[in-house]
């Protein structure tokens, strides 16, 4: 499958793994209003490419991503005003979750994640960081309110920590080993520049999963942060039950006890 | 002392204030056949009335904490599996205290390998303590199954990026006894393992101390607060 060119993003396949690279390193990969719409194409192209299993999500140069660049905005005219609607409806495609995306997600920090950028943390099924990464959030600091990022964090790790970096600012940094005692990040890579090769790693050993069930589970789990405990459960359990006839429910077991990798159906296959 | 009803798969005994109720299927890694399915509600039901008891502590025999559903035994007697299929499919099951609206506090002690399956029994207790040799995963999308109950109630109570780490590694990765009290998933690792029921006996008495109807009372606020988002 080929690819769009893409100005402010980079795409790109090693085996079952699709690359997401943030591409703006000189602006530490701040989001331009380009870079927004691009990443709605990015997501769709690597959703609908069938060899792609899992998907890494990565920064070129020494951040991670820095959020809405604000040199565009102070200097263009049109300023925060161009995103109002969009923001008043909650109508945003920059992120996997945003597109709908039930592939697997990791995302790679390697290096600064501030502000807007959390989005991508939040957003994301599994997140790997280098261990000279580092976490701040400035909007208060330069007169922007911080939500929707934050209150995604808040769902998925202590409180707290949110909080004190939403009211701190630009005056603080949290270092990966904090946000791996947090629960934020599950794997802390060091030397820094082994991130891309540990991600990858990992993402093949994922891939070696039904890519039909992870999806379901995906669905079931991210439905579950809408929901309280009880309705979770009853609403997964139409995703649980998706499985059964399914042929990979079959070629799962049958593979173990051959002692073989399994046949998986790829995604979006009619279920007989 | 032991309980006064039979059970084939499951140890339910007394000690002091604290019921014991032990996966006693050590040859199949304490896997849950159609019988165990049975007898674990029998099992909540017997502790949870029994006035004598005040805290419950939920371990396993041999290696294993439990491992899940024990499916080539289930796939010989169709009858239990169809039953055990509706009763998943409408979100009817009754195999932990949760499930089966337990009211008195439960310790989960995980004396090993915790799989698939397994997990509802860490999900659905009040308090999880592990030996320092426990581990946990979550198989279900190794086999081409969703990971669904277990992970949903984890995630409620863990930080999301371990649960849906856990739940999309499937069998190729295991979260350690370690790194499951650092997320908080568990309060307390006991080493040597040998200890680990001695420490949960000694952890339900601290508990049984305090009032049995002040217990049942905030057991019931804090797992109602998990039925909002």
């Amino acid at each position: 499958m080929t690819y769009p060119q893409l100005e402010t993003l980079r795409l790109e396949r090693v085996g079952p793994v699709g690359w997401l690279f943030n591409n703006r390193p000189d602006q530490l990969n701040a989001m331009n209003a380009r870079m927004r719409d691009e990443f709605e194409l990015a997501w769709r192209a690597l959703d609908d490419d069938p060899e792609v299993r899992v998907i890494v999500h990565t920064g070129e140069g020494r951040a991670f991503q820095t959020g809405v660049d604000v040199t565009e905005i102070a200097s263009d005219g049109a300023g925060m005003e161009r995103y109002r609607e969009s923001v008043e409806n909650f109508d945003f495609h920059f992120t996997a979750w945003h597109n709908e995306v039930w592939k697997p997600v990791i995302t790679a920090v390697n290096g600064i994640c501030a502000g807007g950028g959390f989005h991508w943390i939040a957003d994301s099924d599994i997140v790997l960081a280098a261990s000279d990464a580092q976490f701040f959030d400035p909007h208060v600091s330069i007169g922007q309110v911080v939500s929707i990022e934050a209150i995604g964090l808040m769902k998925r790790m202590p409180v707290e920590a949110v909080m004190r970096m939403a009211f701190v600012g630009r005056h603080e940094r949290m270092p990966a080993a904090r946000a791996y005692e947090l629960g934020m990040v599950s794997e802390v890579v060091d030397p820094p520049d082994r991130l891309r090769a540990a991600a990858q790693e990992l993402a093949e050993k994922i891939a070696r999963n039904s890519p039909a069930a992870m999806a379901a589970t995906k669905r079931a789990l991210w439905g579950a942060l809408e929901l309280g405990l009880t309705d979770a459960c009853r609403a997964g359990a139409r995703e649980l039950v998706s499985m059964w006839g399914h042929p990979d429910q079959e070629e799962g077991p049958r593979a173990f006890a051959e002692k073989r990798e399994p046949r998986w159906q790829p995604l979006g296959d009619p279920t007989p | 002392m032991k309980s006064g009803m039979d059970y084939d798969t499951l140890v339910v005994e007394r000690e002091g204030p604290v019921g014991w109720l032990v996966f006693n299927r050590p040859g199949a890694a304490n896997a849950m056949d159609a019988r165990m399915m049975t007898e674990l509600e029998q099992a909540w039901l017997e502790l949870d009335r029994d006035p004598e008891v005040r805290v419950i502590v939920n371990t396993g025999a041999g290696d294993a904490f439990q491992t899940g559903l024990d499916v080539s035994q289930l796939s010989r007697e169709p009858d239990a599996l169809r039953e055990q299929s509706r009763r998943t499919k409408r979100f009817e099951l009754r195999l932990t205290a949760w499930h089966n609206n337990v009211t008195k506090p439960v310790i989960a002690a995980v004396n090993g390998v915790c799989a698939g399956g397994g997990l509802h029994f860490v999900a659905d207790a009040d308090i999880v303590i592990a030996s320092a040799n426990a581990s946990f995963l979550d198989p279900h999308v190794s086999v081409g199954q969703a990971s669904v109950y277990e992970t949903i109630a984890l995630a409620k109570k863990s930080p999301m990026e371990a649960v849906l780490r856990m739940a999309l590694a499937g069998r190729h990765e295991r979260v350690s006894a370690a790194r499951a009290y650092e997320l908080g998933i568990v309060g307390q690792v006991v080493d040597p393992p040998e200890q680990l029921r001695a420490e949960a006996q000694a952890l339900g008495e601290k508990i049984a101390q305090n009032p049995p109807d002040v217990l049942a009372a905030t057991k019931r606020a804090l797992w109602n607060a998990m039925e909002t988002p």
